[in-house]
This record gives C-alpha cells, structure tokens and sequence, in this order.
C-alpha cells in the first residue's frame, strides 16, 4: 500500500503500522518521535501513536512535539 | 442570623452542585449519560485501576455511566497474552472495572475463535459487530448493536470492525477460517433504522479515523462515533458534518468522556473530554491487587524448551529465530538482521518464555514477500553494505557474500541448505521482521504482507513445538573478498 510521510509517497507491506511508514521514510525520524520530541499528526491533524496500523492512502505529518 | 443563614446556604447549595448530577431522571427533563470509553488497550492493563477509581467515582454521583472498549483489547502484553488462559487477565480487569461494551477488533482474532468464545462467555459485557457473518465458523455469532437503558431511554450503540485490503480484518487469515465479513459502512446503513426507532444513534467502530469519516459522511444520522484502530489521540473532538468522532489513543494512556443530554429521544448536546489516566492520582485498590498479581505472573517463568546446548552468538540465536519463521509461517527463506538479535548467549538447560522476550523485545511482526533469487541477493547485498559486515541471519539458505577491496558486496552466491543452486525460475516466500521490510533498501516487486504476529511470538509457538534444540557451530554464512 502507499502512505505520505510529508509529502513523501512511501510504499510499504500490508498491514503496516505507522512506526514502519515512518522507519521507511527515515529512521532518524522515526526514532525521534519514538523518544517523543517528534509526534505524528494524520490529516486531520490527530496525533497518531506509532504502533497504530496504517490505511491505504493515510496521510502524516511529523512535526517537533509542542 | 441572616450573617449565618447565607453561608450555609452557600455551602449546601456547593455540596449539592457537585453531589447532585445536572441532570437525573427524577424530574421530567433532560438526561444526562455519561461515556467513558477507551480504544486500543492491547492488554496494558498497568492504568486500570485507574481507569476503575475514576469510573466508580463518576458513579457514585451520576445514575447513567457507561464504559465502553472500541476494540483491540488483547495482544501488546505478554503477562495477558502468554498466560495459559490466553486473554483472561484482561476480561477479568474488564468486568472489575465494569465495563459495559465492547467493539470487536481486529485484535480480538488473534486469540483464536475458541478462545474468544470463552472469553466473550466470562466477560460481563458484550462485545458487538454488525458486519461479522459467524455462522459457518467456531466463532459464536456477535450480535450487531446494543442498546444503553438509561432511565426510560434506550441508546442504540452499533458495533463495526474494519477489513483491510483482503477483506477481513488485520489479523492471520488462518485465524478467521469460516467467518465472513461485509463492508462496514454497506451494513451499518441497514441498522439506519435505529435511528428512527429510537431518535439517536451510537456507532462504536475499530475502522480507525479513516473509516470513520466516510462513515460520518455516508451515516449522517450517526450522532456520534466512539473509535479505535487507528491509535489516535483526539483532544477535542472531530465533526464530520453534524457527526461527532472521537478516540483515545492507545495503551490505555487516556479515557475519553464523552457526555450526552438526551431530550424527548434525541441527543441535544454532545461534549467529549479526553482525560490522560496520569492525571487520575487514586487508584481502585482491589483492581490495583489484582494488576499486581498478574504482572507477577510466574507464567514468564514457564519452560517451553530446552537448549541442548550453549547457544552463544548471531549465527546461533539468529539461526534459532529464523528457523522459527520458516517453521511457522512455512515460507521458503527468512532472515533476522543482527541488530536485532538482542541477547549475546542461551544457556544449556531450559529455555524460559521470558528469554524469549529478552532475545527478542521489539514486538516486530513477521512480513512476507515474494522474492525471485535477484531481489534475494539484492537485499543480503544491501543489508552488508550497511556496515560492511553480514547483517541477515538466514534460514532455508546459506549465502557467501563477495567484496571489493573497500569491503564493499560484489556478489552474493546463495545456495540452499544443502549447497545446490537456488531455482532461477522460482519466486521464493520470504519472511523477515518488520524492521528490515521498513527500513532496508531491497529490490522488491510483491509489496509484502504482514502475517499478524510478532516474531517473538513465532519463536514462543516453534520452541513450544519443537521441544528441544541445538545450535552447534552453526554457520549459514560467509565473507569472502575478491581476488
């Protein structure tokens, strides 16, 4: 399936959870939301938690957590 | 007198305002009913006391409090999921804290459909799916919504689980034999009449937020929709159009307070709060015991096989754990990267659960790909080339990696375990663990699927079946630099 990690189309396994998008986008990334000074917000600007299974299509956001 | 009169007036009326509920259904008006819900606990059960303590203080000052799950309430904890009595923890936490529905979520397959039917039968509450057909299936038939009495008022609450893109839910297909499933929002607009029958409806979905909104858009009627699956943390609620979505996250971190004023059969205001459960500074103490006792589970403790003998580095533990992914998932090849191996030996002698979850803590979930020999020897060569030594463990394989004078990978010669050539016409199941399907860079044309369970979980089942193993000079790879 594909999934946007700002912006950025990632394709990845079926049944994938947001932790995997974001270890294919960067893992520098993924770990530094994983140590919680990065957060994860969905299209309606939601925080998703990183083990949350992911949507075709599912768009996110990752900005420094405020 | 007036002087004293006016105090204790002020007083009384203090102690009524916040013993007496706004709203009550001793006088002809408004109801006030009151939802405390949770999604996505995966058997962390550490805040449910809690969750108890706040739930019985609501209680005690309000008539109608409800406590509802969307879902996904096992799997995520090894002292709920690996006891022998699969599950039970959970439930029993479940009816002490007194929960009053659940939905039924992808999750709630992986205990298998006998194990669910139990634990449904010990639960004190139901849990619900409308678009779950069980009658050609072990699984007993969940029936579609429940209704909430709250004095002379009855809530329907309509229960629905998401499917992915195979069209069950996000656990093992082997898991669901014999239960179908219809698309949730195609049969949630067949329960539509509930709405009229009795002025307002509640949808308590694990479709995740982008379910949820195409459901909000195609069931107006909807009132509000309690969510999970998608482990998202709403502090305010989502409007879509005049339906209200909610969800709390995940792990029990927080509840969400959903409060409804019900006039004359239909909903005339909606609030939703989300309470992080940190922030609850008591605790139930009879639940808080009981968390006690089952974190103390001696079941960790539990033998499941025996090391005949010392099993000391990757090429043995990794052996070990990719022997199990081929075992259980009956794929052709896998591979363990290194980094991931996380304990240096296994002793002789016996093999406990909670070596297991030492080995291998992560909870990353087996993937499986199809792979012709090319995008095989693409992905060893890539993952070498990460720190220019061997990084994937493989079982069903042995491969020699050739490098350059910079230790860089030419080539890669992979043969099976007998050292005769790999079919350059056959595309091979390949399983490897969440994080290499992730993270590494592989040639790839299958896009891969998840196979529901963790590889710890894997090797728990394989050491369980196996009874006894030996890794003794194991070595399944080689480096050798180019002439």
């Amino acid at each position: 399936m594909k999934v946007f990690v700002n912006r950025k189309e990632i394709a990845i396994f079926t049944g994938a959870r947001v932790i995997d998008a974001l270890r294919s986008y960067s893992l520098r990334s993924a770990g530094l939301v994983i140590k919680g000074i990065y957060t994860v917000y969905d299209r309606y600007g939601n925080i998703t938690e990183p083990d949350g299974r992911l949507t075709d299509g599912q768009i996110l956001t990752i900005r420094k957590t405020k | 007198m007036k002087k004293i009169l006016v105090p204790f007036i002020l007083s009384l009326s203090f102690i009524l305002a916040v013993t007496q509920p706004a709203y009550t259904q001793k006088h002809k008006g408004p109801v006030e009913v009151i939802i405390l819900h949770v999604n996505d606990m995966h058997a962390k059960i550490d805040n449910m006391a809690k969750l108890a303590y706040l739930a019985d203080s609501l209680r005690k000052s309000h008539p109608y409090i409800f406590l509802f799950s969307a879902g996904d309430n096992f799997t995520g904890n090894p002292v709920v999921d690996m006891v022998e009595d699969k599950g039970y923890p959970m439930i029993d936490l479940m009816n002490q804290c007194g929960f009053n529905l659940s939905a039924i979520g992808n999750h709630e397959f992986d205990l298998g459909q006998e194990f669910f039917n139990k634990r449904r039968e010990q639960a004190n509450f139901p849990f619900i799916s409308c678009n779950i057909d069980a009658s050609g299936a072990v699984l007993k038939q969940p029936k579609p919504y429940h209704l909430l009495k709250a004095g002379k008022v009855k809530i329907p609450v309509l229960g629905i689980i998401q499917l992915g893109d195979n069209g069950m839910p996000d656990s093992h297909p082997s898991r669901m034999t014999g239960v179908k499933f219809t698309d949730g929002i195609t049969k949630a607009k067949e329960f539509s009449w509930l709405k009229d029958k009795y002025g307002m409806l509640l949808a308590l979905t694990h479709l995740g937020v982008e379910g949820d909104v195409p459901l909000a858009k195609a069931m107006p009627q909807i009132d509000v929709i309690v969510g999970g699956h998608s482990h998202t943390t709403m502090t305010a609620p989502m409007m879509e159009g005049n339906v209200m979505i909610v969800q709390t996250g995940s792990g029990l971190k927080n509840v969400g307070k959903t409060t409804l004023i019900i006039d004359k059969k239909k909903i005339v205001d909606r609030k939703y709060e989300l309470i992080p459960l940190a922030s609850v500074k008591s605790s139930d103490a009879a639940v808080q015991a009981a968390i006690d006792k089952y974190n103390d589970n001696k079941e960790l403790n539990r033998v499941i096989a025996v090391a005949e003998n010392d099993f000391t580095g990757e090429n043995a533990l990794g052996g070990l754990m990719t022997d199990a992914v081929t075992a259980i998932h009956g794929v052709d090849i896998s591979f363990q990267n290194t980094g991931g191996i996380r304990i240096g030996s296994i002793p002789k002698g016996d093999i406990m659960l909670k070596d297991v979850y030492r080995l291998d803590p992560f909870g990353n979930e087996v993937i499986v790909y199809k792979m012709n020999i090319a995008e095989i020897q693409s992905l060893i060569s890539n993952a070498f080339n990460r720190n220019k030594e061997v990084d994937l463990i493989p079982s069903g394989v042995k491969y020699t990696v050739v490098t350059d004078q910079n230790g860089l990978c030419t080539a890669v010669k992979i043969t099976d375990v007998n050292g005769s050539p790999l079919d350059p016409n056959k595309e091979y199941t390949v399983g490897v663990n969440s994080y290499i399907a992730a993270s590494y860079r592989f040639d790839h044309r299958d896009a891969g699927a998840s196979q529901f369970k963790t590889t710890a979980q894997t090797l728990i089942e394989y050491l369980t079946k196996v009874k006894n193993v030996t890794y003794d000079g194991v070595a399944r790879t080689a480096v050798k630099p180019e002439k």
